[in-house]
């Protein structure tokens, strides 16, 4: 309980912090533009993106929950990373400890999640013939569900890609069944992330 | 698999937006054609003393289109409208919108509109590259009408500002990109020599420096001399030369450029 309400804090520090880097950065791009150093204005403005997607990150976070089925969350593990340009900003969180885990990434405000949206929505892309990939419904959104099974364990993993306009979601779960995954999937409050990345 | 997405959608990405670019430039130079076709026939007629009547001309072709498809309604065809506006976005009130959605909590809007500030400062970073360029070049005079600034306001694919020089079949065509995170590794390369020196009879590129900037020329019979100076940390100057009569003269033609002023206005070190 100690250390949920310390990581808490810790959080809620860091947002403060961002908070302030942004306004920072904002008085500085407005002032480099208005003396005419272009350059120096349009690098507080990437600053400012980067405060932007650490804060939507760590908000993400928050609206993440803390157990799914019977895999808690190993908070010490969240990370949030932003990375203007290519990468946007990833989100990760992990469930659960010994052979049963649950892996789940968020990338959003990357340019190259539009392409592998529309990748990933193309019906022939999503069915495989072999049954190792499917397109599945998760509350009402579109996603691929691949299943994987280890060839020395012989236990199967599945991993679930949902593309939301310019974020993707991507949930790993070893030793699992595709019930068990989508289970799991619908507890994530896809709609919430989705609102905060609009 | 998640590697060959990636892939996939870089290359997919890219297409589009190069496709995007040529469908623009096809259709504004369609445009371009009708009306200056349409203007020369109106003079012709004019001098042949045939009377123009236009509304006569349009009547006759609509009633031909009805009369061939007269169960289908034809649609009526744009005569042409303001086009777009296209202007780059106004940094000053894209900064206060990011102010006030930030404060309210949207990010998503804050997001938007601080990458149409960037977009703006971009635009203005790039017109204030091209203005510094030389008019001539080796003979070559500037070619304003192909002036280029493109910025997506996205960091990866960064700035590119392009300038063509033409006089006849000889041409130098100069292209600097700027801020993009896939530069600094191209640069890292070129500077350090990630060219393998050959010694063989097929040598086609070799290292230089302009202006003391390390650079590697490359020619090729086909298309000619190909020189790529990195600047700094993210910047990139290519210029290819097309018809140029040898090395020597590429070389003279690249170091009529200021880069040391390209390399303080796009603030690279």
């Amino acid at each position: 309980m100690k250390n949920i309400f310390s990581a808490i804090l810790c959080l809620g520090l860091t947002i403060t912090l961002t908070a302030q880097d942004f306004d920072k950065n904002l008085a500085t791009a407005r002032s480099s533009y208005s003396s005419g150093n272009l350059e120096d204005a349009r690098f507080a403005m990437q600053q400012m993106l980067n405060d932007i997607d650490v804060l939507v990150g760590k908000e993400m976070i928050k609206l993440l929950p803390a157990k799914l089925e019977s895999l808690n969350a190993n908070v010490t593990n969240d990370n949030v990373t932003a990375n203007t340009g290519l990468a946007g900003v990833l989100v990760h969180r992990d469930y659960g400890t010994g052979e049963k885990t649950a892996n789940l990434d968020l990338m959003s405000n990357s340019p190259l999640i539009g392409s592998l949206n529309a990748i990933l929505s193309l019906p022939f892309v999503g069915n495989s013939g072999d049954g190792t990939q499917k397109v599945v419904k998760v509350q009402g959104y579109k996603g691929v569900l691949q299943k994987s099974v280890d060839t020395e364990t012989n236990k199967t993993d599945y991993t679930l890609q949902i593309p939301i306009k310019n974020t993707l979601l991507t949930f790993v779960v070893n030793n699992t069944t595709e019930a068990e995954i989508l289970k799991m999937a619908n507890a994530i409050p896809v709609a919430e992330i989705v609102k905060l990345v609009q | 698999m998640k590697r060959k997405l990636l892939l996939v959608g870089l290359a997919v990405f890219a297409f589009v937006f190069t496709m995007q670019a040529q469908g623009l430039m096809g259709k504004l130079k369609q445009k371009a054609e009708q009306a200056a076709e349409k203007a020369l026939e109106k003079k012709a007629k004019e001098k042949a003393g045939v009377e123009t009547n236009d509304s006569d001309s349009d009547s006759n072709s609509s009633s031909g289109n009805s009369s061939s498809s007269s169960n289908s309604r034809s649609n009526p065809a744009n005569k042409g409208g303001g086009g777009l506006v296209t202007a780059p976005p106004d940094v000053k009130q894209n900064l206060s919108d990011a102010e006030s959605a930030f404060k309210t909590a949207s990010y998503g809007e804050a997001r938007y509109a601080v990458q149409q500030a960037m977009l703006g400062v971009e635009m203005e970073i790039g017109n204030k590259v091209l203005k510094s360029l030389p008019e001539t070049v080796s003979g070559l005079p500037k070619q304003e009408e192909y002036d280029k600034v493109t910025s997506t306001g996205w960091g990866w694919v960064g700035l590119t500002i392009q300038r063509e020089y033409l006089k006849d079949d000889k041409q130098l065509r100069t292209t600097i990109a700027n801020n993009a995170a896939w530069m600094s590794s191209v640069n890292m390369y070129l500077a350090n020599g990630g060219y393998a020196q050959q010694t063989n009879g097929e040598q086609n590129w070799k290292q230089v420096k302009v202006k003391g900037n390390r650079a590697v020329i490359e020619y090729d019979d086909a298309s000619g001399y190909k020189l790529s100076v990195p600047l700094g940390q993210s910047s990139l100057i290519v210029f290819e030369g097309v018809n140029f009569a040898s090395e020597q003269e590429m070389m003279n033609a690249a170091n009529t450029f200021d880069i040391e002023g390209i390399k303080n206005t796009l603030g690279e070190k």
